[in-house]
């Protein structure tokens, strides 16, 4: 935070709770980095690890929620501060949902491995499109703790990609399924994964829209993008 | 720091705490009673005072000490003229000078309080509150009394008021100003004019201040001889009229007490007697006017 | 049994302020203690029927512009003000009338309370017989009607004869509002009026002042952001005599324009 506030317990208590949220974006990065790990690899132990690491997101979430409770009724926080608190709140629940999204895919990947018919699928794809994910998870993080604004923008624009690519993962998948009908239920799965990997980039984007908020104080949800860069302005 | 060392540390401090604590009990304990041996000096002789007051002066009261005029020596008689003297000077310098204080006093704290005109009349009204009472007697004489060639109950009242005027003067602008600020910009701030802020509001807060002032001007004037010696003079005979020379309780009790003759003296007594229960009922009454009200 | 919910009202969007007509416009106003030069070029509408709100560290001139409306300065020589407070098209500074007319019609509560050494019923009656000639029954009518906006009838109905001191601090408070307000002014000045008292009463203040605004127009001083953010329309933020930022509550304490006014409001300075 730029300016430090006369109370320098508020100050701890904004950075700790900063800090955790890092924390928590730091977990979930890895559990989608586990994830898709375990299914190019083909190994159901690393997607286990991803299943465990999830009870460890709750609580993280629910933790720091209490102590942006704790933090809002005794400082009854305005302006930039309250748009902060805010902002945490809501990126804690994007943050939460994308651990979501990495437990769907290590599960739809142990459901694949063991029905063994994981190396015949189209899954170098769906690498790709999980690095843009998670690549742009990591950004939208990034953006956070610096909160820039430009780096928000083209977060923004980033995820369309994320979009496209789903559109032309899913008719790479029909294509396929109509060639060999026994491979469609294993193609599902990997549909499955294909949303869930689509949605971390949505995540992502919300992340984004949060930064925006905190340093402008404009609610640039559901808008467009022309709307979006000038509210930046 | 080690345990055993910090609770040697706490002991050392224990021990010269209470020593500090022993000496200072002591120095309390001599004060405490060389005060009260002050208070009791002086309660002693205030008592002794009233004592002989009483005896004295309630031994010569009887209905005729307020009944008959003074008389001459050795024979039988009262003071009445010289109460009624009193009570007639008092009441008029009372009425006269009261009104001419009040208004001076507001004046001081409610107008101009920082101009010269105001520092000129606080110092000259300082002056006259310090300046001995056979002065202003004189004073009196010298205008009043030889330019009409005759002594009189008037001047006597004129005399009692010069006193009455600086100590209301005083105690009115004093209570004035110990009105808060806060109370007087409520009333303007209602779009109040000035003399009624003064009248209504300010002098209501100071009433019970300002009566007293009154009040201890009266009981100072009761008792001053001074001023009346030359200027009211004295009178055997009863008289109601101002014009003429008037008995005072104050004079009356001076030339009896001064006399050989017995009778006079208790009469003086008695005199001496009445004005120190009139004196102390006035101050009494101040102090009940001004008890805090819950 | 109700089949249907009813809907709450929703809060009235927040309107702007050039939407406002505006009661007091100050325009060019400087003002000096002797020397000091303590409010300078203050440009400033307050808008009528509204509740407006000065903020800001000690020492900013927030009393001091709210004294300027009703020229409580002249009871102090070495205070002077100049410039334009315009109220129904006349400059309060240079008008001809008797400032009794004008307090007539801007009213004062002061930070600590203070009733007359009267009973609760010549307290009211004090400032209406200064202007007007009611016949006992309207007489006491305006005084149980003063009370009552006060939210102190119901306190003090049976003891109208009693003195004005005996009440406790939040009603003797009260108490300097209806008094203000049985002269029927059209603004209101509330300078920290809440400051002495303990926080029920300044609750039942605060709930009054949200009440008072739809025949008055209020302005407030107050030194606690809190009290500005949950009772003002309207909030001016001040410091070292100049007028910093002057906007919509909501938006003051949500996004302020300027940097100082975050900064004073988020507590990273005095």
């Amino acid at each position: 935070m730029p300016d430090k506030h006369l109370s320098t317990q508020f100050d701890s208590e904004l950075n700790a709770v900063s800090t955790r949220v890092m924390e928590l974006g730091g977990l979930v990065e890895s559990q989608i980095r586990q994830a898709i790990y375990a299914l190019s690899q083909f190994s159901v132990e690393v997607a286990q690890q991803v299943v465990e690491v999830e009870v460890r997101v709750n609580a993280m979430e629910i933790d720091i929620d209490r102590e942006l409770s704790s933090i809002i009724a005794r400082r009854q926080p305005t302006a930039r501060d309250l748009r902060l608190l805010i902002a945490i709140s809501k990126t804690t629940a994007n943050l939460e949902r994308v651990g979501d999204e990495a437990n769907k895919i290590a599960r739809m990947a142990m459901s694949i491995i063991n029905s063994g018919s994981a190396r015949s699928l189209p899954t170098l794809d769906l690498r790709v499109a999980a690095d843009l994910a998670s690549g742009l998870l990591r950004k939208a993080l990034d953006a956070f703790a610096r909160l820039d604004t430009a780096a928000a923008v083209n977060i923004l624009k980033e995820d369309d990609l994320i979009d496209q690519e789903f559109d032309g993962f899913v008719r790479k998948l029909i294509t396929y399924m109509m060639e060999d009908p026994r491979t469609i239920s294993s193609s599902l799965d990997l549909l499955f994964i294909a949303k869930a990997i689509e949605r971390i980039g949505d995540h992502a984007k919300n992340v984004a829209e949060c930064i925006i908020y905190i340093v402008k104080g404009a609610d640039v949800r559901h808008t467009t993008m022309a709307e979006v860069e000038s509210a930046v302005q | 720091m080690t345990t055993s060392e910090m609770l040697l540390q706490n002991a050392a401090l224990e021990e010269t705490r209470n020593a500090k604590y022993a000496a200072r009990k002591r120095v309390n304990q001599i004060a405490l009673v060389l005060s009260l041996a002050a208070m009791a000096f002086g309660v002693f002789w205030l008592i002794w005072i009233l004592w002989e007051t009483i005896r004295l002066g309630v031994g010569g009261l009887a209905l005729s000490t307020f009944t008959e005029m003074t008389p001459p020596p050795n024979e039988e008689g009262g003071i009445a003229n010289a109460i009624y003297g009193s009570f007639l000077m008092v009441l008029l310098a009372t009425f006269v000078g009261t009104p001419i204080g009040i208004m001076a006093g507001i004046y001081l704290a409610e107008y101009d309080s920082k101009g010269w005109l105001a520092s000129v009349t606080r110092f000259v009204n300082d002056i006259l509150l310090s300046a001995p009472s056979i002065v202003i007697g004189l004073f009196v004489y010298a205008v009043v009394v030889s330019r009409f060639k005759s002594f009189s109950g008037l001047a006597g009242a004129l005399a009692l008021a010069l006193i009455v005027i600086p100590v209301v003067i005083r105690t009115t602008e004093n209570m004035l100003q110990l009105v808060p600020a806060g109370l007087r910009e409520a009333a303007y701030a209602l779009g109040t004019p000035k003399w009624k802020v003064i009248m209504r509001i300010t002098l209501k807060a100071a009433r019970s201040g300002v009566v007293t002032g009154i009040l201890l001007a009266v009981a100072r004037i009761a008792g001053e001889t001074a001023p009346l010696l030359f200027t009211a003079l004295n009178n055997q005979f009863w008289t109601s009229s101002l014009g003429e020379p008037m008995a005072s309780l104050p004079v009356t009790i001076f030339k009896f007490a001064m006399s050989p003759y017995e009778n006079w003296q208790k009469l003086a007594w008695a005199g001496v007697f009445l004005i120190t229960v009139a004196v102390l009922g006035l101050n009494i009454l101040a102090r009940v006017l001004t008890r805090e009200k819950h | 049994m109700q089949a249907t919910m009813s809907r709450p009202a929703a809060s009235p969007a927040p309107r702007s302020l050039a939407q406002e007509t505006a009661k007091i416009s100050v325009k060019d106003l400087n003002f000096y203690y002797g020397k000091f030069h303590a409010l300078k070029d203050i440009n400033l509408e307050i808008p009528e029927k509204k509740v407006t709100a000065f903020i800001g560290p000690s020492g900013c001139g927030k009393s001091t512009l709210l004294r300027t409306f009703n020229r409580m300065f002249e009871l102090y020589p070495e205070q002077r003000a100049e410039g334009q407070i315009m109220l129904d098209g006349e400059n309060l500074l240079t008008s001809k009338k008797d400032v009794a007319l004008i307090r007539a019609k801007v009213g004062m509560v002061f930070q600590k309370p203070t009733p007359f050494p009267m009973s609760i019923y010549d307290n009211i009656t004090f400032g209406v017989k200064l202007f007007e000639n009611l016949n006992a029954t309207d007489m006491e009518e305006r005084v149980e009607w003063a009370l009552r906006k006060a939210a102190l009838w119901n306190e003090v109905k049976d003891k109208l004869n009693q003195s004005g001191s005996g009440l406790s601090g939040g009603q003797q408070q009260r108490l300097c509002i209806a008094r203000g307000i049985a002269i029927k002014p059209e603004v209101l000045l509330l300078d920290e009026p809440c400051s002495a008292l303990d926080p029920i009463s300044t609750s039942k203040i605060e709930e009054l002042i949200t009440e008072l605004k739809t025949d008055y127009t209020v302005v407030i001083v107050t030194h606690n952001m809190q009290q500005a953010a949950r009772c003002s329309d309207y909030t001016a933020y001040m410091y070292l005599g100049d007028l910093m930022e002057f906007g919509a509550t909501e938006e003051l304490f949500f996004k302020p324009k300027r940097k100082e006014t975050e900064d004073y409001i988020t507590g990273r300075f005095g």
